[in-house]
């Protein structure tokens, strides 16, 4: 699988679609994303059907439990399942959240934002520096929704994520859904946020709903995904001027794979018109 | 080397999450980044921001526990909703959730469960009751294997079973798998169940006698004809035929002329 194999808007692979897609080729989708931690390991039906996806059709990986700004010593067993998943897929780079999930050995299974200071991106950099060390693909970094920040900041969101992108020499999985919701929780203009940004480490975009539940508004992956959001994504792909894979996210209120397929067509319509010829002049 | 302010946060923001009081955090935000020793300005960050990091509480704690109210209805409905919230939230406290697989929650609650014996002095039958709920995902999702080399289709005198790899069979006191939400109180009567999946992963449970299910175990270990002398069964042919089928519905993989285990 090459890089040129991943553009368009791609689709989150979910475990109530899997007997569906494995049984049909005619989808449309051009590519799937899958969070290696619900397939290593696994067995029986389900395991068979994303098996079965994953050797036909292209596939990236997006990982959600490694914590890679947390001090938990790395889960060797786990890391090494992960490299022999990658090779399988063929994954041409593996994503994970710049966040931290694990504390003291327990998993809580929640994307923890990192605290925005000096200290935390030098540790964080050493961390992401360590985890592209054992994997076999470069290793991209997705900012991530948060709600509040841990402990008093030294620096923004902006600053942090940029100094760890620099330091560690990664690249950015921008989630533009999250830039979104961020904007509206914490009061600043996205795209103004988005121009500051080194929009040239963009190697994929993540597109999804969100919710809002009194003041706060929150990344629940669960609703369409807004025109707002879709202007963004527009914005960026415009912006970096490449034709990056996109991939939609739907994690609850998982509609019928149909309504699912149409909203990706939907997008991928929204996509193409970034990258459509302009339109001659009438003579 | 003590620990650096960047991982005493990360130590403040899980205990915010997992601890049990709730109306001690929301009267005093600052409490575990205070007991952690951060600095005032930290400690007034959790003050500041309190109503994000009750979010934060709830969703991380959403993630914990809606697995276990998935996975054992039935015990929860046996709990009622202040026990069952006690037992979690002892669950929680116990720091136990360790594996990267979402999946792996509910059967370590299960071991929780047998490790801590919650409950089990008022409800003797408690841990047997969550085996029988998760058993049948346990069984689904078993990683498939290999078959060993060298298996016969059809069994003889002289064989050997060989299981298949995701195959159970279980032992309880009391006949948990029929108990439901509606009625939560098993009957004591002893149980053994075979719980297997066909060829196309579907799960299925069968009652056995405890004589079939001695069988099934025995003849792992010893060859057939003695494991059914051993219950007494001298008419080989019923023995056969019984375990003809249980290789044909996928709980057993074949035949082995030497003991697999």
């Amino acid at each position: 699988m090459t890089q040129q194999t991943f553009t368009g808007v791609g689709l989150g692979l979910r475990r109530t679609h899997l007997e569906e897609v494995a049984r049909r080729e005619d989808h449309g989708v051009p590519f799937w994303e899958t969070c290696p931690e619900n397939v290593i390991g696994d067995g029986g039906r389900h395991f068979r059907w994303a098996s079965s996806i994953l050797d036909r059709d292209p596939v990236l990986t997006h990982g959600l439990t490694v914590s890679v700004g947390g001090f938990d010593a790395w889960d060797q067993d786990y890391l090494r399942d992960l490299g022999t998943f990658l090779h399988r897929v063929e994954a041409p780079w593996h994503s994970e959240h710049l966040c931290f999930t694990r504390v003291d050995e327990n998993c809580l299974h929640e994307l923890l934002p990192l605290p925005f200071t000096r200290d935390s991106a030098r540790h964080t950099i050493r961390r992401v520096r360590e985890l592209q060390a054992q994997l076999p693909v470069p290793l991209v970094l997705e900012n991530i929704t948060y709600y509040a920040e841990l402990g008093h900041a030294d620096m923004d969101e902006a600053d942090f994520i940029c100094e760890v992108l620099e330091g560690a020499d990664a690249g950015w999985l921008l989630d533009v859904n999250n830039v979104y919701v961020n904007a509206l929780n914490f009061g600043f203009e996205p795209k103004a946020w988005l121009a500051q940004m080194p929009l040239e480490r963009v190697v994929q975009l993540h597109i999804a709903g969100h919710k809002r539940f009194g003041d706060l508004t929150v990344d629940t992956h669960g609703a369409d995904v807004i025109e707002p959001v879709i202007d963004l994504m527009q914005w960026v792909l415009a912006r970096v001027g490449r034709p990056l894979p996109v991939l939609l996210e739907r994690d609850n209120h998982i509609p019928d794979l149909e309504l699912l397929l149409a909203e990706r067509a939907q997008l991928q319509r929204a996509y193409d018109a970034v990258f459509a010829p302009a339109e001659a002049p009438h003579a | 080397m003590p620990e650096g302010r960047t991982q005493r946060l990360q130590q403040a923001a899980a205990a915010f999450i997992l601890e049990a009081d709730e109306a001690a955090l929301e009267a005093d935000p600052a409490r575990v980044s205070r007991r952690l020793g951060l600095s005032l300005a930290d400690q007034q960050s959790f003050d500041q921001q309190l109503p994000a990091w009750l979010t934060y509480r709830e969703l991380a704690r959403m993630s914990l526990l809606e697995p276990l109210e998935t996975m054992f209805p039935v015990l929860m409905a046996l709990l009622g909703p202040k026990d069952w919230a006690i037992c979690t939230q002892a669950f929680l406290d116990a720091r136990l959730v360790r594996s990267p697989h979402y999946r792996d929650i509910a059967p370590t609650f299960l071991g929780w469960l047998a490790e801590n014996r919650w409950g089990q002095a008022r409800w003797p039958f408690l841990l047997e009751l969550a085996h029988a709920e998760v058993l049948e995902v346990l069984v689904a999702r078993y990683p498939d294997s290999e078959l060993p080399g060298g298996l016969q289709e059809e069994p003889d005198a002289d064989t050997f079973l060989a299981w298949n790899a995701a195959t159970q069979v279980v032992s309880y006191t009391h006949a948990v798998h029929r108990a439901s939400e509606a009625n939560p109180i098993p009957e004591a009567r002893p149980t053994q169940l075979l719980a297997y999946r066909d060829a196309e992963g579907v799960v299925f449970l069968m009652e056995l006698t405890s004589a079939t299910a001695s069988l099934l175990v025995q003849a792992r270990t010893i060859p057939v004809a003695e494991a059914a002398a051993a219950l007494g069964l001298t008419d080989l042919e019923p023995v056969l035929t019984l375990l003809r089928d249980l290789r044909q519905k996928g709980a057993l993989d074949g035949f082995s002329p030497i003991p697999l285990t």
